[in-house]
């Protein structure tokens, strides 16, 4: 069974980058790490193909200058291969633009039995690209998993709601959005690590992929960033007096916010 | 090397995250609870593959030994070039670990470095295989006993556990000391000295294997000291403990005659004494993390402390002694990975520097945060805690200088004549 899993290499959240003035978009020109979000859909993918019993990982990529660390992590991590998407006329690329380079990507890869991705990625949070990819592919999508099982030519699916989960299934091939925290991604051992750094990355541009560059990037972005603010502070938060019912009053609030 | 390369970089990172997640989070159970480090540490090896790695490079050793024993004809063994990774991947455990938590990497090291390393570097073929394998992959605890009551410095001089011949069995008998991993320990390899009846200055320096539970063997609860504490440390009573030559480490007595006996604990000594720079590197990288974040944040009289210029004093020197012992870690990785063997010289100058330079910048962290340095909630104060054995285990500062000083004057006498 082979799996491709769709992984977006992000600037560290612990060291976060700076938003460009003039593009308005978050600089990427620095070492790039595997975006958590996705490390999930890895682990998901590893998972699958040991309990088939053969097949393989490969991972699909897009980032600038040729970047491959948060790659060499999914490598290390027990993925087989990468596609890297890389050319400069990817800046600026809207989520469709992402989709249709990803979905290029993808058919590159080879014959894929399943398709993973994560839910939304942690630095741009359109959440909107798996849909687009499956679209683009004419497969079937399903979304926020936390179980996936394969069962011969299908792929059955717990899909995670806000009061729980559906049991939904689908042909094979499909794309599944995989929700964070449903696995515990494993850490690359030292033998994978060293591992990685010999596993094939093919780096291509858009003109390998066949992809028209006016239609991906500033070129062909259908959505367009007008302006970039400050958040605003934190409001302040609610006292609640205790005079012996206090208790009440935050199980009351708690309530109107549907929480408990 | 000037700097981690880009796998190295990975291996840190991974392993650091682990320890934040893994380690860290039951710090005072390890402290103040009596927590042994052992489940954990087998954790961490496990996740990494490094168990998977050790028994591979075990079974080639032991094809190897094999091969050669049975008369097969066998490529020469040469120490290098070896893929530096191989040291690096060592070292990078050991340097995270003791950010945290150094007494971890005391008892991981007295286990699969001391003990596992003694009978592989002395034991038979059989003795590898039934002992060695197990503390390697650290599903069992090892001990090293040499240390007594009234030795310590004076380790093989003052020696006065002995082993009696009885038939074809010996008899053991003696108290060792400060006995890392002693509580907890399957496998402990036993020194002692042969009493043939002669004057115990002429004894032949032995060396056993003994399993826990074994008949006359006794280990005691964790001794309370000042530091390290996830390293439990004990007390071994031997009465009459009977071996079989089985447990001879070598097989026989043939492998210690002469001065051979001393020479492979020294060659065990050079490498723990090795390893103490990488602890070191941990403890210092740690205090000064902690010492940088705490500078701009305290504000006294008006401004951050780390404006002061008492303050910057301490802070470039811990920095000096950062980049110190990183150099020395880089240069054991480099003649590692070269084949070339650190002489037991540099070995001893290396652990003398390590271990005043993690004292004293641990020391220093402590008076850089003041009051709040010297309570327990604050890491600076175990670390200079678990710093200050450096300077006492493995060699104290005092015999370092002797074993650097006089190899050199030696050296200098050789080339005189």
């Amino acid at each position: 069974m082979n799996v491709v899993v769709c992984v977006k290499q992000i600037p560290d959240p612990a060291d976060p980058g700076a938003l460009d003035p003039n593009t308005k978009t978050l600089k990427r020109d620095g070492k790039l790490i595997l975006d958590e979000s996705d490390s999930y859909g890895v682990e998901m993918a590893l998972q699958l193909v040991d309990a088939a019993g053969g097949g393989e990982v490969t991972l699909v990529s897009m980032a600038p200058n040729g970047e491959t660390a948060g790659l060499r992590t999914a490598l290390a991590m027990g993925a087989a291969k990468a596609v890297l998407v890389s050319d400069d006329a990817l800046q600026g690329s809207d989520a469709l633009g992402t989709s249709k380079v990803l979905a290029k990507a993808i058919e590159r890869a080879g014959q894929a039995d399943l398709i993973l991705t994560a839910t939304e990625s942690s630095d741009g949070y359109t959440g909107t690209v798996p849909e687009q990819i499956a679209e683009l592919l004419s497969l079937p999508s399903v979304t926020f998993a936390k179980s996936i099982t394969v069962d011969g030519s299908s792929v059955k699916v717990q899909r995670q709601t806000e009061s729980g989960y559906d049991d939904v299934e689908c042909p094979l091939p499909a794309v599944v959005s995989v929700t964070a925290g449903v696995v515990e991604p494993r850490y690359p051992s030292f033998k994978g690590i060293m591992a990685a750094k010999s596993k094939p990355v093919d780096q291509v541009g858009l003109g390998d992929l066949g992809v028209d560059a006016g239609s991906v990037g500033w070129a062909g972005a259908g959505q367009e960033i007008v302006e970039i603010a400050t958040a605003e502070a934190r409001a302040a938060s609610t006292v609640v007096e205790d005079d012996g019912e206090a208790f009440q009053k935050i199980v009351d609030m708690l309530a109107e916010l549907k929480i408990v | 090397m000037y700097q981690w390369s880009e796998e190295q970089e990975m291996v840190r990172t991974m392993v650091r995250d682990f320890i934040d997640k893994e380690v860290r989070p039951v710090r005072e159970d390890l402290e103040f609870g009596d927590l042994p480090p052992y489940d954990l540490l087998r954790k961490m090896f496990a996740t990494f593959g490094m168990s998977d790695m050790q028994r591979e490079s075990f079974r080639k050793t032991i094809e190897r030994e094999k091969a050669i024993a049975a008369g097969e004809e066998v490529a020469e063994k040469t120490r290098g070039p070896r893929d530096p990774n191989s040291i690096a991947f060592t070292m990078i455990p050991i340097i995270e670990l003791c950010r945290v938590c150094p007494g971890m990497v005391t008892a991981m090291g007295v286990s699969m470095g001391l003990t596992a390393a003694s009978i592989m570097s002395k034991g038979t073929i059989e003795q590898k295989e039934r002992w060695a394998l197990d503390l390697l992959t650290m599903d069992k605890v090892g001990a090293w006993a040499i240390t007594e009551p009234n030795s310590g410095s004076d380790a093989f001089g003052s020696m006065a556990s002995t082993a009696r011949r009885d038939g074809d069995e010996y008899v053991l008998n003696g108290q060792k000391t400060f006995i890392t991993n002693g509580p907890h320990a399957d496998t402990i390899v036993f020194i002692c000295k042969l009493d043939e009846g002669n004057p115990p200055a002429e004894r032949t320096v032995v060396q056993f294997v003994l399993d826990a539970g074994m008949p006359g063997l006794e280990q005691t609860k964790p001794l309370r000291k000042m530091g390290i504490h996830s390293s439990p440390t004990g007390q071994l009573f031997l009465d009459d403990v009977r071996v079989g030559a089985d447990r001879l480490l070598g097989g026989s007595e043939e492998a210690y005659k002469g001065s051979a006996g001393k020479e492979a604990s020294k060659a065990t000594f050079s490498m723990e004494r090795t390893g103490v720079a990488a602890m070191a590197l941990g403890i210092v990288d740690r205090c000064l993390e902690l010492c940088l974040a705490y500078a701009n944040d305290r504000v006294l009289f008006g401004q951050p402390i780390g404006q002061f210029q008492l303050i910057q004093l301490k802070i470039a020197k811990m920095e000096v002694a950062r980049l110190n012992l990183q150099n020395m870690v880089f240069r054991h990785i480099e003649m590692g990975a070269a084949g070339e063997p650190v002489t037991y010289a540099e070995a001893s100058a290396t652990k003398l520097y390590a271990a005043q330079a993690a004292a004293e910048v641990a020391n220093e962290a402590v008076q850089l945060f003041g009051g709040n340095g010297y309570m327990a909630e604050y890491e600076v104060e175990q670390l200079a805690r678990d710093a200050k054995v450096l300077q006492i285990y493995a060699g104290t500062d005092e015999i370092q200088v002797v074993a650097v000083a006089k190899a050199l004057l030696r050296d200098a006498a050789s080339a005189a004549n």
